[in-house]
């Protein structure tokens, strides 16, 4: 037996044919490329699977609901018979065998693939419907119209026989969305990204696959190269509203600066995270929320004052890069330690000495007597480079705080560096 | 009128022994994860998840290493946690030393109270961190002291039946009553090591620190202050 989809509305069927094969491909192995909105899928031994015809039917239609679209499905003992069904009835229609002839009698011929010559001959005979052309004799048509002619009276009957030509599996994942109008703001371009995502991760879960590498190309008016952004996840992703929502987060902290005609959508399959909890391992943020929480709060601190820092191997001090904060966790060992909290820039300070001991210390209106200090404490580095430096520091006491100090040996000037806290 | 004297007069007495007498124990049965302090930890049971723990102290009073070792005694349990930086004064080498695994700790760089208020409530919503922090400490005071008390009541609102620990650290009490723990650090003292006479023999090797406990919601206070000692640099 064979099963047809099919995407009544033309307009719709081009938006949603990747789509639609890859449906058919979640239910079966052997699809058939066979329109523009049509595809046969074989369902020989998946009553196993899906049960009876009719719920299989079924199953059908309620997963290609998904593409937001009417679909058609016609169910026969042949692909062809199967696709003059999808095409002439709405809903689900199943033709058992030896009844294709008199289900398909009353359909318009216009659903077979005619030429405009043999249509033209067809209706100056005065045949319209599939059972007009059906009780014609099939050796008459082959003189009149050659093999074609016999070919359309099987069709007609519902027992043309020929084998399917399953299509070749496509790892490409794109989806396209030209716009008649082109849209200036980003408000408009959540919807079509919606439906856009939607459609994508769909014909990704009935692959079994995730989005490990999205990219987003937005055609515009002017200037004419694609604006392209790019969104690297750290785990594969599987929920369209939240790469939505990491799309518009990006589109709002660096816009596409013109009308954009043009949105096109591209995934980078990979396989999905599969993760077992252990009961009593804490948890960690759920990794797709925690990078929508990342994308927002980028766009309120900025994109480099976001994430995990990670110490340069230098001697300098206040020395790191801020990484992205990603899952990937280990642990070191536990060393209680007090802290130091930097001044960040370091604040110029004036200080007094007596006998190469600092007495006094004053910056940023803090001021006073040093009661106690620590030092001097050389270090320098990076003299190969442009910002080599060499400093002597000092921890000292100005009355209950305790401060780092340090005296740039190059420029001769004081700083105040951070407080011990 | 007699009661409320009487009242007055016992909590003044007992006010070096116990901390808020009279006040009612929450019936709730709060899950606690210990703070990395073992005095601390034998002195209020732990700090209660789903709650928010106050520590405000001076500058030096050790407000800021209390807090680095909550964080690390999270992250060493295998928690991730935040820390929400209101004028980006953290200092990674600091957070090494004190055992921080950096790859755990999310760390928000923020310039003003308007991001870090933002940022916290983002995470919080979030979930799935173990603790987040809020340092308030070098922010104006006059604008911590003008954040709404319904603010933190509704971060209070958030974290109620979540795992988190809202860690407020700050230079005076913020969150006021929505705090189920308030910890005050004084520096008690500062310890040099070697001969006064010249300085660069001389290495400040420790703080002696006091935290006193102001507020307790989640169980009894067994001491109302206890002591604590933070190593700052070693010889070796």
């Amino acid at each position: 037996m064979f099963a047809c989809i099919h995407v009544p509305d033309s307009r719709a069927a081009a938006a949603a044919h990747a789509a639609l094969l890859d449906i058919a491909s979640a239910f079966s192995p052997r699809v058939e490329d066979t329109a523009v909105g049509t595809a046969v899928l074989d369902i020989a031994g998946l009553d196993r699977l899906f049960g009876s015809t009719a719920e299989l039917g079924q199953r059908l239609q309620e997963y290609a609901s998904a593409l937001g679209t009417t679909i058609h499905v016609g169910i026969a003992s042949n692909p062809d018979a199967a696709v003059c069904t999808a095409r002439g009835y709405p809903g689900i229609t199943i033709l058992e065998r030896k009844t294709e002839a008199a289900r398909l009698k009353d359909l318009d011929v216009a659903l077979l693939p005619l030429d405009p010559e043999t249509h033209a001959t067809l209706s100056r005979w005065g045949i319209r419907t599939f059972g007009a052309l059906a009780k014609l004799p099939a050796k008459e048509l082959s003189v009149r119209l050659g093999q074609q002619g016999v070919h359309l009276n099987r069709l007609a009957r519902g027992n043309a026989s020929r084998p399917l030509r399953p299509r070749k599996d496509s790892q490409h994942f794109e989806e396209v969305m030209e716009l008649d109008d082109a849209i200036e703001t980003l408000e408009p371009l959540t919807f079509i990204l919606n439906r856009l995502c939607d459609i994508l991760f769909l014909r990704l879960r009935s692959r079994g696959l995730a989005a490990l590498e999205l990219h987003l190309k937005l055609k515009r008016e002017r200037p004419h190269e694609p604006f392209i952004v790019p969104l690297r996840l750290p785990v594969p992703a599987r929920n369209p509203r939240v790469i939505t929502r990491l799309f518009m987060l990006s589109l709002e902290a660096r816009p596409p600066g013109a009308a954009v005609c043009e949105v096109r959508l591209e995934a980078i399959p990979s396989k999905p995270r599969v993760i077992q909890n252990g009961l009593f391992v804490p948890l960690a943020p759920e990794p797709e929320q925690l990078e929508l929480t990342l994308a927002r709060i980028a766009g309120i601190v900025g994109k480099n004052n976001v994430g995990s820092p990670e110490l340069a191997n230098v001697h300098a001090r206040d020395r790191f890069e801020v990484q992205h904060f990603g899952t990937n966790f280990g642990s070191i060992e536990r060393r209680p330690h007090g802290a130091l909290r930097m001044f960040r820039p370091p604040l110029e300070a004036t200080v007094r000495m007596i006998e190469n001991v600092p007495s006094w210390v004053g910056f940023s209106g803090m001021h006073g007597d040093i009661a106690a200090a620590s030092g001097p404490w050389q270090s320098s580095g990076e003299w190969w480079k442009d910002r080599q430096w060499t400093r002597e520091e000092w921890d000292v006491a100005v009355g209950n705080v305790l401060l780092r100090i340090y005296r740039d040996s190059r420029t001769k000037r004081w700083y105040a560096e951070g407080i011990y806290d | 009128m007699r009661a409320a004297l009487l009242r007055a007069q016992l909590e003044t007495a007992l006010g070096e022994r116990a901390s808020s007498p009279f006040t009612d124990v929450d019936k709730r049965v709060w899950e606690c994860v210990p703070s990395g302090i073992p005095t601390l930890d034998a002195a209020i049971g732990g700090l209660p998840r789903g709650a928010i723990v106050e520590i405000f102290g001076a500058p030096s009073s050790g407000r800021t290493s209390l807090a680095l070792t909550i964080l690390s005694t999270l992250i060493q349990q295998g928690e991730v946690c935040a820390l929400v930086d209101g004028t980006d004064a953290f200092d990674p080498e600091s957070g090494a030393a004190a055992g921080i695994d950096m790859r755990r700790l999310l760390w928000v760089r923020c310039r003003n109270l308007d991001q870090v208020l933002r940022s916290a409530d983002l995470l919080l919503q979030g979930g799935g961190f173990g603790a987040v922090a809020l340092d308030l400490s070098d922010l104006p005071q006059q604008a911590v002291r003008g954040v709404p008390l319904a603010v933190w009541f509704r971060f209070q609102r958030v974290l109620e039946n979540t795992p988190t620990v809202l860690l407020l650290i700050g230079r005076e009490s913020a969150a006021k009553s929505a705090a189920s723990v308030v910890l005050r650090a004084n520096l008690r003292e500062a310890a040099w090591n070697g001969m006064s006479a010249v300085s660069h023999a001389l290495l400040l090797t420790q703080t002696h620190l006091d935290v006193e406990v102001l507020r307790i919601r989640h169980s009894r206070c067994r001491f109302p202050k206890v002591h604590h000692d933070v190593r700052l640099h070693s010889c070796s």
